[in-house]
């Protein structure tokens, strides 16, 4: 119930709670002293939270996935073959069962992101919508934020489901009978890399070259013994 | 006995009745029922929806409504006016929280260059020791100007100014302000630079690697402006100098992911600079810190960015700002960086 209504307003709350409404005040008492004229040019800019400002909110849902977008690695060096871009990228509380949810990540693995893109225009759930809708911020904060060339040259290196909350209801049924009906939510996460995507994204699923076949049909043939002999 | 009796109406000549609808079983699609016939026969294959739509309503009764939230990651209340916030806090119930925190403003700095410098054009291209160059040397603050005047108001509450010992101090902050910012030390950024040039000067430097060094100074820096302004009262008065930097510096900036981004390593450049120190004189504790670049418009663009990157079309409102135009990284954006671009002769 309310705490339903407190989880619309989005986090983080607690930098929301230190500004006010008016985005000139802006004074830290003591220590560094902070320009009150500053040049933040946000006119409208403002804090809105449910609770008191004194009162912390606990952040919900998924934090951690986005910082892997803030990791700076050291510069490559000479000689060494230059590391591939990758964007992190996720989508929260959609309204979809994480279970169905999954058929559709698992359909974009694997894939450049034009053609993830393409094929999920064309598939027949309601959690492709959603899934096509991330694919496409991921390639714009791509190529905005993290120095990609070219948008196209990125491949879905991760894509997976999270289970979101569960909204928990009923139904009644004939002869006194009830059931529990679930309202569920997940969240899709998405990871794309820059470059070219592997022949093979499952290396158990690859097809066995002919000699692979021919060394594993000998290992086979050299493991038969013949039990209590000599 | 519906299904037998259309099993064999498939097998045999037998036909059904006239008033009997025999629509063919599909799973794929929905026949809906036919006004014309007086018993409809229900297609049990199609399992997506119940067979008899006379009981959808007491079917759907039979479970209890859950209003579920709106968690709409459209909304975002950054954008949002303050009108629109108000009313959809009035939608979901909730009370404007009242700000009781009441918080002390300091001004520290101000929000930009009062009355800046225009640097004379074909500045730096020609040197001062040959016949052209020396026609061109500027009168530097002359007795009777307004950057005089404001250096005497500088000395009154400070007695020991001097400009080209000022000149010399400048060159240190501009120095630790580069070390600074290729360390991302925020505790020293903040004593050398301004608090309305720090989110300038640290754009985007978080995620970057930033490599610079300092060769020399082709020339000696030099004053060429000062203005005081106060702010409010009369007696707070801020104080800004220009300075005139001509030096030799290398710059390597590095994405996030350790890839040249910008400039080199091993080239070094001739970079020309008018930066802007500001001080709180009014203030016993005031330091000197960069307040400001002044780039003026004859300056040839800066080096080119080592990739390639789509100019986006910049919309007719105002909304669009400078960094808008490039879709990059905005290396572009950043004011702190030395302008590599004056090649000297």
């Amino acid at each position: 119930g309310l705490r339903v209504l407190k989880s619309n307003t989005f986090q983080p709350i607690s930098g929301l709670a230190t500004r006010g409404y008016l985005a000139s005040i802006a004074g830290q008492p003591g220590g560094q002293s902070t320009g009150v004229l500053a040049a933040h040019g946000e006119p409208n800019r403002c804090g809105l939270h449910t609770s008191s400002a004194l009162c912390w909110e606990r952040p919900t849902g998924p934090r951690k996935f986005l910082t892997h977008n803030q990791t700076v690695f050291p510069p490559t060096p000479f000689g060494e073959q230059p590391r591939p871009a990758f964007v992190c990228h996720m989508k929260k509380n959609i309204k979809y069962s994480p279970s169905k949810m999954w058929y559709v990540a698992c359909l974009v693995r694997g894939l450049r992101i034009d053609d993830a893109i393409n094929q999920l225009k064309f598939v027949h759930k309601k959690g492709s919508v959603a899934a096509r809708e991330t694919l496409e911020e991921a390639k714009e904060l791509a190529v905005k934020e993290h120095n990609v060339e070219f948008a196209s040259n990125l491949w879905v290196s991760e894509s997976f489901v999270g289970k979101g909350m569960i909204i928990r209801g009923y139904r009644r049924h004939a002869r006194r009978r009830f059931g529990k009906v679930e309202y569920k939510y997940c969240h899709y996460f998405v990871t794309l890399e820059e470059g070219d995507p592997p022949e093979h994204y499952y290396p158990f699923r690859r097809p066995r070259t002919p000699q692979e076949l021919l060394e594993e049909w000998m290992e086979e043939q050299r493991r038969r013994t013949i039990i209590k002999s000599l | 006995a519906a299904r037998i009796t259309s099993s064999l109406s498939r097998l045999t000549l037998f036909t059904p009745p006239s008033y009997v609808c025999l629509t063919p079983h599909s799973r794929s699609y929905y026949t809906p029922k036919d006004p014309n016939y007086k018993y409809f026969r229900p297609n049990f294959a199609f399992k997506r929806k119940h067979y008899n739509p006379k009981f959808k309503k007491d079917r759907w009764l039979k479970v209890t409504k859950v209003e579920l939230p709106e968690i709409d990651t459209k909304d975002d209340v950054d954008k949002m006016t303050p009108d629109e916030i108000r009313a959809k806090m009035k939608e979901k119930g909730i009370q404007p929280t009242r700000p009781w925190q009441e918080k002390p403003i300091v001004i520290s700095s101000t929000a930009g260059t009062f009355e800046p410098y225009v640097p004379p054009e074909g500045d730096g291209k020609l040197s001062t020791t040959s016949k052209a160059g020396a026609k061109q040397k500027f009168q530097f603050l002359e007795k009777k100007g307004k950057s005089m005047m404001a250096i005497r108001k500088i000395r009154q509450y400070d007695e020991d100014f001097d400009p080209k010992d000022f000149a010399e101090e400048a060159q240190k902050i501009y120095i630790d302000t580069h070390k600074a910012l290729a360390d991302f030390d925020k505790v020293r950024l903040h004593q050398t630079v301004t608090e309305r040039a720090y989110p300038i000067v640290t754009h985007q430097a978080h995620r970057s690697t930033i490599r610079w060094h300092f060769l020399g100074s082709l020339e000696p820096p030099r004053v060429v402006h000062a203005r005081c302004t106060d702010v409010i009262t009369t007696d707070n008065i801020f104080a800004q100098i220009t300075v005139r930097f001509h030096t030799k510096q290398i710059l390597a900036v590095y994405d996030r992911f350790g890839r040249l981004q910008h400039g080199s390593e091993v080239v070094a450049r001739d970079v020309l600079e008018y930066v802007v120190f500001e001080k709180h004189i009014a203030n016993t504790y005031g330091i000197w810190r960069i307040h400001d670049k002044i780039i003026p418009d004859w300056m040839p663009p800066r080096q080119p960015t080592l990739k390639t990157y789509k100019i986006e079309e910049i919309k007719e409102e105002e909304e669009a700002t400078p960094s808008d135009k490039e879709s990059k990284d905005g290396v572009a954006a950043e004011l702190e960086k030395p302008s590599i671009s004056v090649a000297h002769a």
